[in-house]
């Protein structure tokens, strides 16, 4: 099973093995600060917002045109920002590392 | 036949601004989700630096203070909404969602062993005031005096009067809370600074006059309109009860489109001009958010409800810095709601209903109902 590495703004990094969900809800599940899904993952509130690394952001795709609408108009966006719980955690993706942005 | 009317859809499909008139004034009312989403970002051109001003119709006749944080603009928006914020967070605190779950419990028992519920007056509205002395962290007693300000404090009944008698009351709960401070919403804004001086009496009740106001009719509304959407649709409550994985994304499918909100102003303070519609200096606009989650570019099929839509973009709690402190609060009732319903109820039946349509010269839309008499059946 697949491991993902979240960073928070204060530079912690909480390392998640057996990642089997959407990041959303594998950073909720393990209290990871910053992601709060407030929405519970429909893409409505931009509550867990991540930025993608460079050297991932191939495997992880560019936001769907829903999730892009919404992170548009989140002051935090940058061009590697994604919705975390758009993301499924796979295989393809084990050892990925995302940063989480800063809460508006 | 679709499940929702959308009365701004002839409007929306010939130009994404709409120029409508109320009481008078014409502004133009932004009909699509990107260029409402833009515009509630874009504060210096619309902003919410306009006393009694912000809501649509205006305020000015039923209120005399400034709503706080509402209507004000950065910087100083982020240091008044700081003052309230751990209060609309308490949602989320387990203690705090025990008690809501047994607020459902309780109400839903009582309807179940009734013959017939009117479910505003004897479910909605002691649900939404029960709620939110937890939130407000006050005394669970006050709640019988909320009730009776009934469905909207300025619009049902004599909002005249009301206004000014909710303004006394938040009045006299400060000045109480002054002689016997606790850990409440009024002590704690008692004790609150803004710039290094103590709040006003007139920005406290700012703050009480939007907790009071702003999440009332909202709530009270959209949880008559979800136990009428399941009389309808009973199978929808055996869905939910087969697949509660599915409780979050139909709560936040029924605030897309129940949420009664139709919009809120903004103030340009410079001459502006949306799509052709020229705004004058001191001229409002209307961010309208009922028409914005009907998008068709954004929604796929908008007017029928997916319990399971996903993505769900709407923006139901508004968007950008001014986005509704009050959203866990109501996250935190309609999911409990739903999964309350589908495991203890079978079937509601609507004998009476009596809607609430807003009644404007350019639309009429039902935002809720003023009465709904229902039954019950358990499972």
């Amino acid at each position: 099973m697949p491991t993902v590495t979240f960073i928070t703004p204060d530079q912690n990094r909480i390392t998640i093995e057996n990642a089997d969900a959407n990041l959303m809800e594998i950073a909720q599940t393990h209290a990871v600060p910053g992601i709060d899904g407030d929405c519970g993952g429909v893409c409505s509130c931009s509550t867990c917002h991540v930025y993608i690394p460079d050297e991932w952001r191939a495997r992880v795709g560019p936001p769907g045109e829903d999730e892009r609408t919404t992170l548009d108009f989140n002051d935090a966006v940058r061009e590697n920002s994604r919705l975390s719980c758009q993301i499924e955690m796979t295989e393809a993706l084990d050892g990925l590392v995302v940063e989480v942005a800063p809460s508006a | 036949m679709p499940d929702i009317d959308d009365p701004f859809s002839e409007a929306r499909a010939r130009c994404p601004v709409h120029a409508a008139e109320f009481q008078g004034e014409t502004l133009p009312m932004i009909l699509s989700l990107k260029k409402v989403r833009a515009a509630a970002k874009d504060w210096r051109t619309f902003s919410s630096d306009a006393p009694r001003r912000v809501p649509i119709p205006s305020e000015e006749d039923v209120r005399t203070v400034r709503q706080y944080p509402l209507e004000v603009d950065p910087p100083v928006h982020a240091e008044y909404r700081k003052l309230v914020e751990p209060f609309f967070l308490r949602p989320k605190q387990p203690e705090v969602a025990a008690k809501t779950e047994a607020l459902v419990h309780r109400l839903l028992a009582d309807a179940l062993s009734a013959e017939s519920v009117e479910v505003v007056h004897d479910f909605a509205i002691p649900l939404q005031s029960h709620a939110l002395t937890y939130l407000l962290n006050v005394d669970e007693k006050e709640a019988q005096t909320w009730i009776g300000w009934g469905i909207h404090v300025f619009k049902d009944g004599d909002g005249m009067s009301k206004g000014p008698f909710m303004q006394d009351y938040c009045r006299r709960m400060f000045e109480t809370a002054e002689e016997n401070p606790g850990e409440d919403f009024f002590s704690t804004l008692n004790r609150s600074t803004f710039h290094d001086r103590p709040l006003t009496m007139e920005e406290k009740l700012g703050f009480a006059n939007i907790a009071f106001a702003g999440g009332r009719d909202t709530i009270i509304h959209t949880v008559t309109r979800i136990i009428a959407y399941f009389a309808s649709h009973t199978e929808a409550l055996a869905l939910l009860r087969e697949h509660p994985e599915h409780i979050n994304t139909a709560a936040e499918e029924f605030f897309r489109v129940f949420m009664p909100l139709t919009h809120i102003g903004r103030v340009c303070p410079q001459a502006a001009e949306l799509h052709g519609h020229p705004v004058p200096a001191g001229g409002r606009i209307s961010l309208a958010w009922s028409a914005a989650n009907l998008d068709p570019e954004v929604f796929d099929d908008p007017r029928t409800i997916r319990l399971n839509r996903r993505p769900n973009p709407h923006i139901a709690f508004g968007s950008g810095i001014h986005s509704c402190l009050g959203a866990h609060h109501a996250r935190a009732i309609m999911r409990t709601l739903l999964r309350r319903l589908a495991e203890s109820v079978a079937a509601i039946t609507v004998s009476a209903a009596k809607e609430l349509v807003e009644r404007e010269k350019d639309y009429s839309r039902m935002v809720g109902y003023e009465e709904l008499h229902a039954r019950f059946q358990p499972r």
